[in-house]
């Protein structure tokens, strides 16, 4: 199969500035520079702007033990802890061993956790957990219909000589696929809606 | 120190088996899951490298060396390598003094007033006296020419100690590599002791502040000048440091050297300050920051300050100068005191200092300001001459 592949390809390069409906085109997706695009366009949405946090809107506070400082005790923890006045919400931050770091991680965490609250479902964090519970759910049915195809094939192997019988099945899975992602399509735009 | 508590310890196996051994320096589980992570990540890194040349190297026996070594009381940033002082990653090694995030905290809000200044220099000039890792001269120059590139820097550290001054030297390098330093600044780094004086018998190596400017060419007047000297009483040094202070990092850094003349335990603390005070005075600094240990330590050296009459103004920050100040017992105090937690430095400044500072302008005219300055010095070395004839 290969070797035939790569004649096709090599064959249809040329025709392809022509031509563009070329009847190869499905067989030779994966060598187009277009299977790139399409991946990288459905990435770069647009997100809401980052909500703005004014510091008289905030208390913060470098969590440190009582007792003394400076050269008698040598500190590793630079916990961070941001107390949003209007709302009363706290959020900490001890991911990293810079101060600074952590004052930034802990300001973009509580900004998240406004937006949740100011904006709901069209927030930052909404929107990036919707897209990825969607893009599991496909690779999830990617993975059933696959291994669904491979026990068809598997079955149609052992059940008769015919190969037309197999690719049947295959195909009616394919189609019972495209029926699931219709209706998760639909369901999405109700949500949407 | 209470004995960690057993069921803490199960806890801590079920997380992770190093972990239990970690709570030992750290009392505390978040703490000691969070030093975990970074020696997690450490070990991680440090294999990678290792692979890459061609040697062959177990992370997790990287980590089990790293948290045994952790667990016998070693900081963690001689382990790792760095500490985070400001934005800037600096590099730590055994004998060198760790920079602690208090003197971060001061060091950043006197820069954050020097930002606003309108009427600085052309070149500013700022002096840090015993330097250590060289951090605060490397995380003035980050902060302030990140905002004024109007303002020439030249800053200057002095160490008595060669591997610091080493260490300082790395620190610098590292940082123009990384492209954190522009070219508006220029730090560099010279070897001086602070308690000799200047007419004292002079060792090969060693030499006094004045003769070490002299030496290097460097010149005689700075605008700034910061301190974190040793300040622990040997009292102290014994009550209040933790084991991993104690055990690891040098004594040089943290205890002043025994005095010639016998002094009380506090006294002894507070030798560095008296020479501090002469030396900025001496190169006419228009700002001064000191770091002390503690609200008590702080009292006296702003007394010192007082007593030398060339000050307009004289403030004590705490631990977060930058925050609301707390109104804690409100015992009545001769200095006003900035911020939240323990005192931990000594503002003083003089003629355009206060300017720079947003404390307005210096009430006294220039004039008489070089009248004080001389006074000063005369009264200082009438000091010092009745000194030298006791000695006598």
């Amino acid at each position: 199969m290969p070797p035939l592949l790569h004649g096709l390809s090599q064959r249809c390069l040329p025709a392809r500035t022509t031509l563009s409906t070329a009847p190869f085109r499905t067989v030779l997706h994966p060598l187009l520079p277009r299977a790139f695009t399409a991946t990288s366009l459905q990435l770069s949405k647009q997100m809401p702007p980052r909500r703005v946090i004014l510091d008289n809107e905030i208390i913060e506070n470098f969590l440190r033990g009582s007792g003394p400082g400076g050269q008698k005790i040598n500190k590793t923890s630079c916990a961070v802890q941001l107390k949003h006045l209007p709302t009363g919400i706290v959020v900490k931050c001890q991911e990293t061993r810079s101060r600074q770091q952590n004052r930034k991680i802990a300001r973009r965490l509580l900004g998240d956790r406004l937006e949740e609250l100011e904006l709901g479902e069209e927030s930052r964090t909404a929107v990036k957990g919707r897209e990825k519970s969607k893009k599991k759910k496909s690779a999830e049915k990617k993975r059933k219909r696959k291994y669904r195809a491979l026990e068809g094939k598997e079955a149609g192997g052992e059940g008769g000589l015919e190969g037309q019988g197999g690719e049947d099945a295959v195909d009616g899975v394919e189609e019972e696929g495209e029926k699931v992602t219709g209706g998760e399509k639909a369901a999405d735009g109700g949500k949407g809606g | 120190m209470p004995r960690l508590a057993t069921s803490l310890l199960r806890e801590a196996y079920a997380i992770h088996p190093c972990l239990p051994l970690l709570l030992r320096p750290c009392r505390d589980l978040q703490a000691a899951r969070n030093e975990l992570r970074w020696l997690c990540e450490h070990a991680g890194k440090v294999a990678r490298l290792r692979r890459a040349k061609g040697r062959d190297a177990d992370p997790k026996q990287l980590l089990k060396r790293l948290v045994q070594e952790r667990a016998a009381g070693k900081p963690l940033q001689y382990l790792l390598g760095t500490e985070f002082f400001g934005d800037l990653e600096i590099r730590c090694q055994p004998g060198v003094l760790i920079p602690r995030q208090e003197t971060a905290a001061s060091v950043m809000h006197l820069t954050r007033l020097l930002r606003a200044a309108l009427d600085l220099p052309p070149e500013l000039r700022v002096l840090d006296l015993c330097t250590g890792t060289g951090c605060i001269p490397l995380l003035i120059a980050d902060e302030l020419t990140r905002c004024r590139q109007d303002v020439q820097l030249r800053l200057l550290g002095v160490d008595v100690s060669d591997k610091a001054l080493r260490l300082a030297q790395y620190n610098l390098h590292q940082t123009q590599r990384k492209g954190r330093l522009s070219d508006t600044a220029k730090v560099a780094f010279i070897h001086a002791d602070l308690l000799m004086e200047p007419f004292d018998v002079q060792p090969a190596q060693t030499l006094c502040l004045k003769k070490a400017m002299n030496y290097s060419r460097v010149p005689p007047f700075w605008d700034v000048f910061v301190s974190n000297p040793p300040y622990i009483s040997p009292a102290a040094y014994w009550k209040t440091t933790t084991r991993s202070v104690r055990g690891f990092e040098p004594k040089l850094a943290l205890v002043p050297p025994l005095p010639a003349d016998p002094a009380t335990d506090t006294e002894h603390g507070d030798i560095f300050y008296p020479h501090l005070l002469a030396m900025a005075r001496d190169v006419e600094a228009k700002i001064v920051l000191l770091e002390v240990a503690d609200l008590a330590q702080a009292g006296r050296v702003a007394e010192m300050a007082q007593n030398m009459a060339i000050f307009d103004g004289i403030e004590i920050w705490r631990d977060q100068p930058d925050q609301p100040a707390e109104e804690r017992g409100a015992q009545p105090s001769r200095f006003p005191i900035i911020g939240q937690g323990n005192g931990r430095s000594v503002l003083c400044w003089r003629a355009r200092g206060g300017s720079w500072l947003g404390k307005g302008p210096s009430p006294v005219s220039p004039l008489d300001d070089a009248r004080r300055l001389w006074e000063s010095h005369r009264v200082s070395s009438s000091f010092f001459d009745f000194k030298f004839n006791s000695r006598l």
